[in-house]
């Protein structure tokens, strides 16, 4: 009797697991796709945004993406705070600052906020929609600093991934859109973004996994935007007063507060994808940004649609998926 | 200084190798447990984050009195040499 009553606990507890797994498994997967579709709206809104004057008339390369992502980032970086504030969560970035994997994500930051997010706006300004695709091959050079400092040796199916990724965008680069001079620097913009994006990642691997990603995050976002506004929008011509003559105008301003979100909302839903589903699938599904991105171009930015960006995009987006994991496990693991 | 929490939860799993989510609460409420952040579904995000970052794994799963899950971690090799590395000696010790 009593034998049998433990059984049927035990089956009971295994049940329960199973579909704790699996709501995880669904859960993550939603995430993944979330934090994709948020990215895509992310940098359609920014495009909104720069449309305006001050910022569509503004002189020069450098300023109008750079006023662009540092306020972009400084109110992603406040929607999160209202975000950890509500959970209780704030005094965690203060600790988190204080310890070795923290500092060494810091570092990461600086990369991957300033200096890839404002190349990647840069970017987007030059090449359109065509910098979307090209910034994901991030994936990539990931996992070429992890071979190169962490000694990760990567598999054939990733080598092949990269290749893809290379093939993809070439394609892109074919064709030059008319009335874009600046095209090719827009897309080697682009390019650098990834690059830098790439090698954030490799400051997470040492202690970040001991660090709660919502936490991070919010950091990343708050550093990013205060180093883009006040250390290096100083240093660029007329960018300090671009960025006041943007918050005269207002309009802009509420773009970039709806794109903060957008971009807040991603970053924490990707890395909670990570967490659940593996950063392999979680970065794979991130990565379906790039079609959402030149799809929302396509539909709202008038951008138009060639048939080097759709099949460059769907290639880059293919090889960034198989340097991230064996497409075959999504189906596996979903049995 | 306390420590970040998830940096807590895989200190203590350092220290205890083997703890479900629940033990590991008891061993620090007397420093987070005033905290609004201090609930089983936040450290149960801890010890699921851990495991999918390779630093600990999944031990064993019963139910208790409640019908409730109970889950319990283990400390991997990963695991404990990040603590090694990367947790001030102090807090490893505590």
């Amino acid at each position: 009797m009593n034998s049998s009553k433990l059984l049927d606990t035990q089956a009971l507890a295994e049940t329960k697991m199973q579909s704790l797994n699996k709501s995880f498994h669904i859960s993550g997967i939603g995430n993944g796709l979330v934090s994709g579709l948020t990215y895509g709206i992310y940098s359609t809104l920014v495009v909104v945004a720069s449309g305006f004057n001050p910022l569509a008339s503004a002189a020069g390369i450098l300023a109008a993406p750079f006023v662009c992502s540092g306020l972009n980032d400084l109110f992603a970086g406040i929607w999160l705070l209202f975000y950890n504030a509500k959970q209780g969560r704030l005094k965690e970035l203060w600790r988190t600052l204080r310890t070795t994997p923290g500092k060494m994500l810091v570092i990461g930051f600086l990369l991957g906020g300033p200096i890839a997010n404002g190349a990647y706006l840069v970017g987007l300004a030059l090449a359109g929609a065509y910098a979307i695709p090209i910034s994901a091959t991030c994936s990539l050079f990931g996992a070429l600093f992890s071979w190169i400092f962490l000694k990760q040796r990567p598999t054939k199916r990733v080598v092949a991934g990269m290749l893809l990724c290379v093939a993809g965008a070439i394609v892109i680069n074919l064709v030059k859109p008319e009335g874009a001079p600046n095209f090719t620097l827009g897309v080697i913009c682009a390019l650098l973004a990834a690059i830098f994006w790439g090698a954030e990642g490799v400051f997470s691997s040492f202690g970040g996994a001991m660090i709660d990603t919502d936490v991070a995050v919010n950091l990343r976002e708050l550093i990013s935007g205060l180093v883009s506004l006040f250390i290096v929008l100083p240093f660029i011509g007329g960018g300090m007063h671009l960025l006041a003559g943007t918050f005269a105008a207002m309009t802009p301003v509420y773009w970039l507060i709806a794109s903060g979100l957008s971009a807040g909302i991603s970053f924490v839903c990707w890395y909670k994808a990570n967490a659940t589903v593996g950063t392999a699938i979680g970065m794979s599904l991130n990565v379906t940004y790039a079609f959402w991105g030149v799809l929302f171009s396509v539909m709202f930015l008038g951008q138009a649609l060639t048939a080097t960006i759709v099949i460059g995009s769907i290639v880059i987006v293919a090889g960034a998926i198989l340097v991230t994991m064996n497409p075959l496990d999504l189906f596996r693991k979903g049995e | 200084m306390l420590l970040p929490a998830r940096t807590a939860v895989l200190n203590e799993l350092y220290k205890k190798g083997n703890a479900t989510v629940e033990e590991i609460m008891a061993d620090l409420k007397c420093k987070y447990g005033t905290e609004r952040q201090f609930t089983k579904k936040l450290y149960s995000d801890h010890c699921m984050a851990l495991e999918a970052n390779g630093m600990v794994e999944l031990s064993g799963y019963e139910l208790d009195d409640a019908g409730e899950l109970q889950m319990e971690y283990r400390i991997t090799d990963d695991g404990r040499s990040t603590v090694h590395k990367y947790v001030a000696k102090k807090y490893q010790d505590e």
